[in-house]
């Protein structure tokens, strides 16, 4: 079975960040000292028969990066729906900068921004008025809001095609702008639920770049993603599958957990991460293809 | 400062539902050229008078009575239009079976012989009718027409009483035959303040209808789409409330919606020339308080209805019980009390009368304000507790 996270105790993401330019303020109080910014424990969601999440214990620590992969239906999804409020957990409890995400006061869930899984648009507005909607939804005033939506249009490459309407953008281009929306509040703690589906692998890696600045900020994100190699890109990885754990670690340490504590010396030889994840799967008994009636005996 | 983020948060709303509706291809025009075109189009195919209805007199040849279509045109008036005077009754009526012509008088075969025996003589009136207005309105031709001959026969007897009267020298006072035939006649005296025409009358009801129907068909589909796209999740992780929430979407539909009224009114008293006898800020003040209650039953429906599909069909049995319980079609007070009481639980029937009284009275109703404010505030708060029950974690 998976080790438990707090056996797992993950450790410092690897190597130094470096600050670039970014388009997130630096945040008060950032430092080590800082509370983690959500804990779940002995977390499980069940629809009717069915189980999403089982017995979830996860800790966000502030300031990192934290991915959760998996599979479709692997639980990655319930899982950030309950760290926002919209899902309440069967069992267990979820806090979320401090609070239970169902009872979120107004200033914390100023402090939150989500990218659904489903982009929410309207057709028929352009990509800035989309993107300054759902600023304007954090209440976030005029002069403030016209500066931030043009950042964030200029760091996600959205800026020339502003002033179309998002039914006339590409479904990559429309993602970037459901992106923007989440990105453009500058909030303390990020929840984006497969940010990079259907996004070249150019602006992905520009994506990731932007996520790393704003972690350099101080930000908080919880990203989940179906690319399995976009591990590396994250401080901490929770490997789900058929709504269990079955590892949370730091990229590095999944490398050993998977080649079973075996140095790998060289970064060319370093197996690829679906391969990881793999190994993984199947060390822990899984299939995981998201049936959790799959599960191996 | 927090007052401020309330206002951005419905402001944002405003103007996100005011964009989404006026780009939407066709929405200019039949938001404001649709409703005027309407009430053009039924101005100019209904004047409010009934065509004649097409007659066959039945003059059998032993009747001997006249057989001048002309003659039977004066005593049947306006309402009927003489087609031809026949004599075979069964072929007439096979005509009217075919419907060719809508009406058969047919005369007594021996007129004048039954009165003789101190009987009264039948004239029979055969209409082919499954509209039941339509056979209330052939009913009342057939007693005007029946009245019509009775007088005409009065008429021509008192003539002849008078003659033979004077004839044989006795003293007599000559009344009018005619007078002594309808001793009475009845004037009318309209107190109304203007004597419109149908177009005139219709306008402003025509217009209530449009502007309740407008405002509950663009907002019935407004919630219910946020929450099938996903939208309403997202809104519940942002600070926005779903009372802020409902004030963008009544602030934007209801200026949509006065916009709308502004223009349509402007166009019915400069190109129709409906009478406008309250002042003009009056007016805009109830197309205001029926938006507002218009409004907040769109929103109501779109909180409720699970799907686009079931949310369109709630709005359009709003529109038919509108339609036919307003008060648009049939007066209101021809209906069953409890009728007449579901229907004051619409928008339309109090917008409607009011419209139509500030229209062409210059007067109002405070009970109908009263009661437009009332059921646009049960309608919000009812559609706020929906909304923010629906926003809480499931």
């Amino acid at each position: 079975m998976a080790e438990s996270p707090a056996e797992l105790a993950p450790a410092s993401p690897d190597g130094p960040h470096t600050s670039a330019a970014t388009s997130a303020a630096p945040i008060d109080g950032a430092g080590p000292e800082r509370p983690p910014a959500a804990v779940l424990e002995g977390v499980s969601r069940k629809f009717d028969d069915v189980i999403g999440v089982r017995d979830l214990d996860l800790t966000l620590p502030s300031g990192k990066i934290l991915g959760l992969i998996g599979p479709s239906g692997s639980g990655k999804t319930t899982t950030i729906r309950m760290l926002t409020g919209a899902l309440r957990p069967s069992t267990g409890r979820v806090t979320v900068l401090g609070e239970d995400p169902t009872r979120f006061t107004r200033r914390t869930r100023e402090r939150i921004g989500y990218l659904p899984q489903f982009s929410v648009l309207y057709p028929e507005l352009t990509a800035w008025e989309t993107v300054d909607f759902v600023a304007a939804l954090t209440g976030t005033l005029l002069f403030r809001r016209m500066i931030r939506v043009r950042r964030v249009l200029h760091v996600l490459e959205l800026w020339d095609v502003r002033g179309r309407r998002v039914s006339v953008l590409s479904g990559g281009t429309q993602r970037r702008v459901a992106l923007a929306c989440a990105l453009v509040g500058d909030p303390e703690l990020l929840f984006l639920d497969e940010p990079t589906t259907g996004i070249d692998p150019i602006l992905r890696e520009s994506i990731w770049a932007e996520l790393a600045r704003r972690r350099d900020a101080g930000r908080t994100i919880l990203v989940t993603t179906q690319y399995v190699s976009e591990a590396e890109q994250c401080d901490l990885v929770v490997l789900m599958a058929d709504g269990n754990v079955i590892a949370y670690d730091t990229p590095e340490g999944m490398r050993r957990q998977a080649s079973q504590g075996e140095e790998v010396s060289s970064r060319d030889s370093r197996p690829p991460f679906d391969e990881i994840f793999a190994d993984l799967v199947r060390q822990n008994g899984f299939h995981g293809d998201g049936d959790p009636k799959k599960k191996a005996r | 400062m927090n007052l401020l983020k309330v206002f951005t948060r419905v402001f944002a709303f405003v103007g996100k539902e005011i964009v989404t509706t006026v780009r939407r291809p066709g929405a200019i025009f039949s938001l404001i050229l649709g409703p005027f075109l309407i009430m053009a189009i039924f101005g100019y195919g209904y004047n409010g008078f009934r065509k004649p209805l097409d007659t066959l007199v039945v003059v059998p040849q032993s009747a001997g009575l006249p057989r001048d279509p002309g003659f039977y045109a004066g005593i049947g008036g306006a309402p009927v239009q003489i087609v031809a005077v026949v004599d075979d009754a069964d072929a007439a009526k096979q005509r009217l079976a075919l419907r060719e012509v809508d009406l058969v008088v047919i005369a007594p075969p021996d007129a004048g012989a039954q009165f003789q025996a101190g009987q009264q003589e039948v004239i029979t009136v055969a209409y082919n009718e499954v509209d039941p207005v339509a056979q209330s309105y052939v009913a009342v031709l057939a007693d005007q027409f029946a009245a019509t001959v009775n007088r005409e026969l009065i008429t021509a007897a008192v003539k002849s009483g008078e003659q033979y009267a004077i004839g044989a020298g006795k003293a007599v006072k000559v009344i009018p035959p005619e007078v002594l035939a309808a001793p009475t006649r009845v004037e009318t005296e309209n107190l109304a303040p203007t004597t419109p025409n149908v177009v005139d009358f219709f306008a402003p009801a025509v217009l209530a209808l449009i502007l309740q129907h407008m405002a509950v068909t663009l907002t019935a589909l407004s919630l219910v789409r946020e929450r099938l796209g996903g939208a309403m999740e997202l809104f519940r992780i942002t600070p926005t409330s779903a009372g802020e929430i409902l004030a963008g979407k009544y602030l934007a539909f209801g200026i949509l919606n006065l916009v709308v009224a502004t223009a349509v009114i402007g166009l019915m008293v400069t190109a129709l020339h409906v009478p406008l006898l309250s002042n003009v800020l009056f007016v805009l003040f109830i197309v205001v308080l029926l938006s507002f209650a218009s409004l907040g039953l769109g929103l109501f429906i779109s909180a409720l209805a699970d799907s686009e599909r079931s949310a369109v069909q709630i709005a359009l049995l709003a529109l038919l019980a509108s339609v036919f319980l307003s008060g648009f079609a049939i007066p209101l007070r021809d209906f069953d009390p409890a009728v007449r009481n579901l229907a004051y639980a619409l928008p339309v029937t109090h917008g409607l009368r009011l419209l139509q009284d500030a229209f062409l009275r210059g007067t109002w109703t405070p009970v109908n304000l009263l009661a437009l404010g009332l059921i646009g505030f049960v309608l919000l708060l009812a559609t706020n507790v929906v909304l923010a029950r629906s926003m809480r974690p499931v």
